[in-house]
């Protein structure tokens, strides 16, 4: 029996595929630099483009509200209270939240609020505790994280999973809220992926995934029946402070 | 069987989709549903036409250099640090990910929703590995692996054809104990699924578009299901058709909109990620990435009639237009890939001796070329498929030919085209049946024919199987005659 797993890798395997490929389709390989793709428009930047923080922030909220998130629009001073009320009201008895530095908190007020929660448990997003992370996560009512950017034509919010603040933190836990900086609301997703693509490439970011959040997980698959929360949290809230 | 999903003849399968009403009218409804939700999508979003003209010069310019895009993902995946493999067919994908799970000594794998591992017949292969098990994550997926493998109907929503009461009973077996509302059987298979995603140890998933320049996975769904099976298992392995690459994150953003706005009618879907092997400092995703390429066919479509078929993102709009996939549904087809997209593919993957009436499921009225968001001719590559089967390979082994011959020759003669004029109501009119009530008025004044004895050649019986021929008239009421004589008593008349 051929062992297929020596072939992984393997630029053998590689150039008899390449090259069946080429010759079937009778053109040579190698012609990519002289024929670079040359978009027929700009559709993707200019879409949406030109508007002000506050129109963005007014297109945000309805998309948001659309896709079934709960919108919020607070002052950096009184975000604490806005977290407070959502684990009330959701009865969050284990939280999960990222383990980003004191600079990051208190860039969002939020160095005292950490101190004063009175949760337990309360599980941080620890790199060093590898894959139990995964477990805190699926244990944890809900989730309070930070969100790079919120796209004003779609209601999505996008996150790079950062070693603080890894991929199932945002799955896992049953109910999840995301704070976003009113400053960085987009029009859409060509302009958060080209600040994801050019990070990248220089080098200034460093990871494995990127999430395009659009709302809480949810299904048509029985009878076309819009179902809100399957695999991922059953409800999700974002938080936008103004004066960030 | 490869891409087939059933071994009846067409017909049967067609009677079959007939008789069942409830897939028929879920058909309909999801028909509908979608036209609205699609359309709005689009208008919201501002020259169509446009986004159009870009998704399908992306896609066209990457067809065109498939293998320089596919050598550059291939670098950046091993950069990463990932593994590739390139399988020229199906039996080599399954082979390599078979031998893969054995060597990972996988226990619990998880997949999410992918055509393609369909196409290869992955499950049924690693189900061979003694103590393996595995679970299809996506919801409609695993309703159908709970139903004993059954077939999907649809390519974006698989369960179309079963109802929440079929579904009750598929969950009641492994433990179900609620009623038949969706949010209660929903939040079931959440708990079920939660728990054997907190044990899988080998993801697979599907691929919407390849990351050439930084060898990234983009994977679209709502459930989420995806992106769980990407960052829980130590091992992914991502299974790919090899046309489905884009240069870099900005054009899989940009077909990322349209699909997602074709597929569903939403602007983005909740889940779209683009993801790779976890970076050391990052707590989840896989520790070995593997990618597997697979050609398993495709390479017959280039450079032919058929390479922009390469273009197709599976959004499934295509089947959400047509008339005959209204009718007949995903099952009526016979092919993991139904619809227009499946009439043009299915031949080409699965061969036209398998799947030569599939290019005749189809009435040529277009609405799937309208609708297609990267601009494919599905309508004329049908027609195409028509001309090959017919012409080139000589498929049809009916008395077809040489009736049309007979035809031609009849219709170019003008002595034998009155002599039939003359006899066709006398020949046809002991077949016809009297008109009823609910009939249109005055279309059947001599009667209809809808069953011809079993004799009768298969082009006639084509026609009559599926509509009403009406009598034709007596020669003396006939249009020619009566015109000729209606143009005589003008002239008269004039003089």
């Amino acid at each position: 029996m051929t062992d297929y797993l020596k072939e992984a890798n393997n630029p053998q395997n590689q150039e008899d595929f390449l090259n069946r490929i080429a010759a079937a389709a009778d053109r040579p390989r190698h012609t990519l630099k002289d024929d670079p793709l040359v978009p027929v428009n700009d559709l993707p930047e200019t879409t949406l483009a030109g508007k002000t923080q506050d129109e963005l922030l007014t297109i945000a909220k309805k998309n948001s509200e659309n896709v079934h998130v709960n919108f919020q629009v607070v002052k950096a001073a009184d975000l604490g209270i806005t977290l407070n009320n959502f684990i009330a009201e959701k009865e969050v008895k284990s939280l999960m939240l990222p383990s980003f530095d004191e600079q990051k908190w208190n860039d969002y007020s939020l160095g005292k609020w950490q101190e004063s929660l009175q949760l337990d448990p309360i599980y941080y997003w620890e790199p060093s505790q590898g894959r139990q992370n995964i477990v805190n996560a699926n244990a944890s009512d809900a989730a309070i994280g930070f969100a790079d950017f919120l796209l004003a034509e779609s209601g999505t919010i996008t996150i790079a999973t950062y070693p603080q603040q890894g991929r199932m933190f945002h799955f896992l836990p049953t109910h999840y809220l995301a704070i976003i900086p009113k400053s960085k609301i987009l029009p859409r997703s060509r302009q958060a992926m080209d600040y994801y693509q050019k990070a990248i490439q220089e080098g200034s970011l460093k990871t494995s995934n990127i999430n395009f959040i659009t709302g809480p997980s949810n299904s048509g698959d029985i009878e076309m029946v819009l179902i809100v929360g399957v695999h991922g949290p059953l409800d999700m809230e974002y938080v936008v402070v103004e004066d960030m | 069987m490869g891409i087939a999903t059933s071994d009846k003849p067409f017909l049967d399968r067609v009677k079959e989709a007939e008789a069942d009403k409830f897939m028929r009218a879920s058909v309909a409804k999801a028909q509908d549903a979608q036209f609205t939700k699609r359309t709005e999508a689009r208008r919201q979003l501002g020259n169509w036409e446009g986004w159009r003209d870009l998704s399908a010069q992306i896609r066209q310019h990457v067809i065109k250099h498939l293998p320089d895009y596919l050598e550059e993902f291939s670098e950046n995946v091993q950069k990463n640090g990932g593994h590739i493999f390139f399988a020229k067919d199906g039996d080599e994908a399954s082979a390599f990910i078979k031998q893969l799970a054995i060597k990972k000594k996988a226990k619990n794998v998880v997949k999410s929703k992918s055509m393609v591992t369909t196409e290869i017949g992955l499950d049924k292969e690693l189900l061979t590995i003694p103590g393996l098990s595995l679970m299809e994550t996506d919801l409609a997926e695993f309703i159908l692996q709970e139903d004993d493998w059954d077939e999907p109907t649809h390519i974006v929503f698989p369960t179309l054809h079963k109802n929440r009461n079929q579904i009750q009973k598929v969950f009641e077996k492994i433990g179900y104990k609620g009623d038949n509302v969706p949010e209660h059987m929903a939040k079931f298979v959440r708990h079920y699924l939660r728990n054997y995603f907190m044990k899988t140890d080998f993801g697979i998933t599907g691929c919407n578009f390849a990351i050439a320049n930084n060898g990234m996975i983009n994977l679209v769904t709502n459930e989420g299901n995806a992106d769980i099976t990407m960052a829980i298992p130590k091992t992914q392995v991502v299974v790919m058709g090899m046309e489905r690459i884009v240069p870099s994150l900005k054009e899989a953003e940009t077909l990322d909109n349209v699909l997602c706005r074709s597929a569903v009618g939403q602007k983005l879907t909740s889940y779209c990620s683009f993801s790779k092997g976890k970076e050391a400092d990052e707590a989840d995703g896989p520790d070995d990435f593997y990618v597997v390429v697979v050609d398993n066919g495709r390479w017959q479509m280039l450079n032919t009639d058929f390479e922009p078929m390469l273009q197709c993102i599976r959004c499934g709009s295509c089947l959400n237009v047509c008339p005959v996939y209204r009718q007949v549904g995903g099952k009526g087809y016979g092919s993991i890939y139904p619809g227009p997209m499946g009439a043009v593919l299915s031949p080409i993957l699965g061969g036209y001796k398998e799947f030569q009436d599939l290019p005749y499921a189809c009435s040529l009225c277009d609405a799937c070329t309208e609708t297609c968001p990267v601009k494919i001719p599905l309508q004329q590559l049908i027609r195409k498929h028509r001309y090959v089967e017919m012409d080139k390979l000589h498929l049809d082994h009916s008395m077809t030919n040489t009736m049309l011959k007979a035809v031609g020759k009849g219709t170019a003669s003008p002595l034998l085209f009155n002599d039939a004029m003359r006899f066709a109501h006398v020949a046809l009119e002991p077949f016809g049946k009297k008109t009823t009530p609910e009939d249109i008025k005055n279309l059947y004044p001599e009667g209809k024919i809808n069953h011809l004895p079993a004799v009768a050649p298969k082009l006639a019986h084509g026609w009559v199987d599926v509509r009403d021929l009406a009598v034709p008239p007596k020669y003396h009421q006939n249009f020619r005659h009566w015109y000729h004589h209606y143009a005589e008593e003008e002239e008269h008349n004039n003089d």
